[in-house]
């Protein structure tokens, strides 16, 4: 009769369910994860995400925006948890983690294209696993016998492993660039540019520092004391921008963002929403020019074929 | 005597002059009655046990312009018929007044037996002394009879100043539209159709079908309900007679018996109904999946799909709510071209002469009576869940398993009367659901044998009709356990555990009982649909205190409404089972045919007249008027009111509304209900 259905909130997590006879659709929200950069917010086709920017309270740290889902308008798409940079929501379908968007090719898969070159690890590259401002990287050192090694005194004779959560990672480009040369090697996904003006910034401010979750992406500058972005590390999320007090201080915009291959208005409407109607046109573009190369070269082909 | 010719002579010669050449009004020569006949009815003893008739009828005889009085045991039946017309014949009778019961059933019989005596139907009035007098006063008969002869003599000094009225004819439209496609509405719609005449369905779903559709089996011979309804589904779609207009709401009713003036609003499927193949190609390529009303949402089905397989018209429906617009379905269903993601609602209007409203029911949502625990306690279903759970066909594939754990139950209870027969939700017995938990139990029993234990908490067991006392003892013989307890102090607890269940109740004397079960399943009240109230609205009928439509008369005329031309058929009307809304379909069908195949239809002449002298055009009736029959139109150069014949119900609003005393209401003129004051206020009769 009524959908029976469920939402918990807790310190550590967002659930949505829909709990059916058959099937039992959840939706996880990884609240330790969350920066609340609002890119799930933009995604959401249903319109069922919330972004809450939180209160300043005096003499604190900003703190990151919230994010609040609305059970009545959630269809359990994924398409948040395709698109949330870090990962942090899960939805699952009987418990897998199985998107029908995905499956059925209605929706893209970002590319995270992250690279572990082990033999280039020297013995304390244990500098590669701290580089990560996330925690999401972990080398071990195997034994011949491919048993792990505690405690690794020398390496003689011994072979590292690389091991990255993927799926967390926001392609940061922070252990490739700070870590141990030539081991590391990460292409970003989300393309942009960010800026910030410090004529606008308010005297010690540093929201944006404060919630910004990649070590790097935003430093404070030793001479004037103001906040300033590194490009090389930014993954244009956006959580900064959120909390920034001042309008137009901090701006930042995306540009691209790499995905595989898709023929969909489910991810049009997203890429709209998350980059800008330029960016949507440009990949239209880059697609039908691919398109009108394939069909020439299969004239091509043909006419090779033909020839022959 | 000599008092009633100067009377005569005074008020009326050069009406009397003008009205002689009149052809057809045999009897009436003047407008004024001046040989009135008062037939007094005993009605057995109803009347005559407290009314002295003989007192009453010498009395009539006493009251000027009568010339003719008798008393008589049932002036209604044929016998009586007969008496009157040979005392008009004999005795030159130009009004006729018969003091008997209420005119509300009888005066159409009694203004046919005056039309045999060539005297014109509206010459006759009734004087009721049964309602009024022998049924109130029955312990003050004397004072009964006094006011017995106050009505009489109202009713005598009416009838003097009544008119001769022509009826006014309509012309018809020889089609029907049916709202809701349930089995009622399927049954109405085919019998019609197959009558000849032109039929709309109305759906507000996607398909027709309604409740029956979802059924597993029907009581009491178990037959698969889509196997006995989907061939029916499939006649209407078929039809060449019927137009099914589905997933669409009536907006707007204007007209009369007849002529109605219907407005649809069609609701965008976002799919082309023409070029929709049915094919379900693009079904598979959506990656949407929402639950699914059908399935009672234990089951999916996709933002674009079909509620069942069976659904007609078979054509697919976009949920905008589900949707993520990825277009994959425009790809799959390719050259067809069927997918229009920018359909918009569409309203047309179709003109039919006759209504048959079958709007069906919904089911109450027992969430809010705690003690059953539903939506608390993961076992605990409703009766249409169970039977999606049962049905082959349904998200479970036929296999009965806890929502906890998607095991099958070992045990289960079902519960009657949940939210029915309850004072403070619903007072009245749903009806069916003795009938269909009986089918339940024995299903499971038969297919499971000892390997489940079946309960039963009833009250009292409703197996009145055909086969249906038969079907219990069946019921009973499989080795079903029948509890009886009382409706009050029944409750159900949850072991949170083994998410088991503990029913508890209270045999009739006050003894507790309780059972262990794996599975619970609520006998939940099956209410009035949600668009009853708003439905009622648009076609000027009444709803009653339940919520249900009100017929007519509940027992002679169960499928009309008080609107003419306007029907009701099954559970709309009041709650019934399969066989009975079929009927009931059928039943409103013949009526509507009965209307149809008259040449015009025929109004009473009491109909609001308007005086076009004195008709300001104020436009006061306008808003009086609760049937919207009477408009100000312009008229050459002047405002006037209109009266819609068809919708005027003859109420007088207008009349008494109206500053300019422009419009008058034929036989209940100010002149006449003067009369009737001013006769009941004469203390004594005049001799």
């Amino acid at each position: 009769m009524p959908l029976k259905t469920l939402k918990k909130d807790t310190v550590d997590a967002l659930t949505l369910e829909w709990v059916l006879h058959v099937k039992d659709y959840k939706l996880t929200l990884d609240k330790n994860r969350c920066v609340g950069c609002q890119i799930c917010t933009f995604a959401c086709p249903k319109e069922a995400i919330k972004t809450e920017k939180q209160p300043k309270l005096s003499g604190e740290k900003a703190r990151k925006a919230r994010i609040d889902i609305d059970l009545a308008k959630c269809n359990f798409c994924g398409i948040c948890d395709v698109l949330c940079p870090y990962g942090a929501i899960n939805v699952a379908l009987d418990g897998k983690h199985i998107l029908s968007v995905v499956e059925k090719e209605s929706f893209p898969q970002l590319v995270r294209d992250i690279q572990a070159d082990s033999n280039k690890c020297s013995t304390n590259c244990v500098e590669t696993e701290e580089a990560c401002p996330l925690d999401l990287i972990k080398v071990s050192w195997l034994a011949p016998d491919g048993k792990t090694v505690e405690n690794v005194s020398s390496a003689e004779g011994l072979k590292p492993k690389i091991d990255v959560q993927k799926e967390h990672c926001p392609c940061c480009r922070v252990c490739e660039i700070k870590g141990p040369e030539g081991v590391m090697h990460v292409r970003k996904f989300l393309c942009g540019k960010i800026g910030i003006h410090p004529e606008k910034c308010p005297e010690g401010c540093r929201d944006c520092l404060d919630v910004c979750p990649i070590t790097g992406a935003l430093y404070l500058s030793d001479e004037d004391k103001k906040v300033y972005p590194d490009e090389r590390f930014c993954v244009y999320c956006g959580a900064c921008k959120l909390v920034c007090p001042v309008d137009g201080a901090l701006e930042l915009k995306r540009t691209k963002i790499v995905h595989t291959p898709i023929r969909s208005g489910a991810w049009n409407k997203a890429l709209e929403r998350l980059t800008s109607p330029i960016g949507i046109s440009k990949e239209l573009k880059t697609k039908s020019s691919l398109k009108t190369r394939e069909s020439v070269k299969k004239r091509l082909d043909l006419k090779g074929e033909q020839y022959a | 005597m000599p008092k009633k010719v100067i009377q005569k002579t005074f008020r009326a010669p050069p009406k009397k002059k003008g009205t002689r050449p009149k052809k057809t009004e045999a009897k009436s020569k003047a407008i004024e009655g001046s040989r009135i006949g008062v037939f007094v009815c005993q009605c057995g003893s109803a009347i005559a046990s407290v009314i002295d008739v003989e007192d009453l009828t010498g009395y009539a005889r006493t009251l000027p312009n009568v010339v003719h009085a008798e008393n008589m045991n049932y002036p209604c039946s044929r016998q009586g018929q007969d008496e009157i017309v040979a005392a008009i014949k004999k005795n030159k009778l130009d009004r006729v007044v018969v003091a008997g019961c209420s005119p509300r059933l009888y005066e159409p019989t009694f203004q046919r037996c005056v039309s045999q005596a060539d005297l014109n139907p509206w010459l006759f009035e009734m004087a009721n002394i049964r309602e009024f007098a022998s049924y109130c006063h029955q312990n003050t008969p004397q004072e009964a009879t006094e006011k017995a002869k106050d009505t009489v003599r109202m009713a005598v000094a009416k009838a003097r100043l009544l008119e001769p009225l022509k009826p006014i004819e309509l012309p018809i439209t020889k089609k029907v539209m049916v709202i809701g496609g349930g089995i009622a509405g399927i049954n109405a719609a085919l019998d019609l159709a197959d009558m000849g005449f032109k039929v709309y369905v109305v759906e507000k779903t996607e398909t027709i079908g309604g409740y029956m559709a979802l059924l597993d089996k029907t009581f009491p011979t178990l037959d698969c309900s889509i196997c006995i309804e989907g061939p029916k589904m499939v006649d209407v779609g078929r039809h060449p007679n019927i137009e099914i207009i589905s997933f669409a709401d009536v907006l707007k009713v204007d007209g009369y018996v007849g002529n109605f003036k219907v407005r649809i609003r069609k609701n965008p499927r976002y799919v082309i109904a023409k070029n929709c193949t049915g094919c379900g190609e693009c079904k598979e390529a959506c990656p949407i999946e929402y639950p699914n009303y059908a399935d009672m949402y234990l089951g999916v089905r996709n933002a674009i799909s079909v509620p069942y397989g069976q659904a007609v018209p078979l054509i697919y429906t976009i949920n905008k709510d589900y949707c993520i617009e990825c277009f994959k379905c425009v790809d799959a269903c390719g050259a067809r071209e069927a997918i229009n993601f920018d359909q918009k609602p569409e309203e047309v209007e179709v003109n039919v002469g006759a209504i048959i409203v079958a709007i069906g029911y919904d089911m109450y949502n027992p969430e809010d009576l705690e003690w059953t625990g539903y939506t608390k306690f993961d076992n605990v279903f409703t009766a249409l869940e169970f039977e999606r759970l049962i049905l082959a066909a349904g998200p479970t594939a036929g296999k009965v398993v806890r929502a906890s754990d998607g095991q099958k139950p070992h045990s289960i209870a079902f519960i009657q009367c949940v939210g029915s027969r309850d004072i403070n939700r619903y007072e009245y017995c749903s009806s069916f659901c003795c009938m269909y938990t009986l089918k339940h139990a024995v299903m499971l029993k038969e297919k499971y044998k000892d390997a489940i234990e079946v309960y039963v908490f009833y009250n009292d067991m409703r197996s009145n009709f055909k086969g249906y006392e038969e079907f219990y003892n069946r019921a009973q013989k499989s080795g079903v356990k029948f509890v009886r307890v009382k409706l009050e102090n029944r409750r159900i607890t949850q072991d949170d555990q083994t998410k088991n269940l503990t029913v508890y109740g209270e045999t009739e004397d006050g003894k507790p009982i309780s059972a262990d079960v794996e599975m619970v399943v609520l006998a939940n009240a099956a209410i009035p649909s949600s668009t009853a109230p708003e439905l009622a609205k648009i076609l000027s009928i009444t709803l009653n205190k339940d919520g249900f439509f009100v017929e007519c008369q509940p027992k002679i005329r169960p499928t009309d409404t008080d609107m003419p031309g306007i029907f009701l058929a099954g559970a709309c009307q009041g709650l019934k089972d399969i066989p009975y809304s079929v009927a009931q379909g059928s039943a409103a069908a013949a009526q509507v045919a009965a209307v149809l195949n008259k040449p015009n239809w025929i109004v009473e002449p009491l109909v609001a007249k308007v005086n076009e002298e004195t008709c300001s055009g104020c436009r006061v009736c306008e808003s009086a008027c609760a049937y919207h029959a009477i408009n100000v139109e312009k008229v050459g150069d002047k405002q006037l009111a209109k009266v819609t014949e068809g919708l005027c119900r003859g109420c007088g609003i207008c009349s008494s509304a109206c500053p300019m005393d422009a419009i008058t209401m034929p036989n209940y003129s100010d002149r006449q209900i003067a009369a009737q004051i001013g006769a009941v206020l004469q203390k004594e009769a005049k001799t």
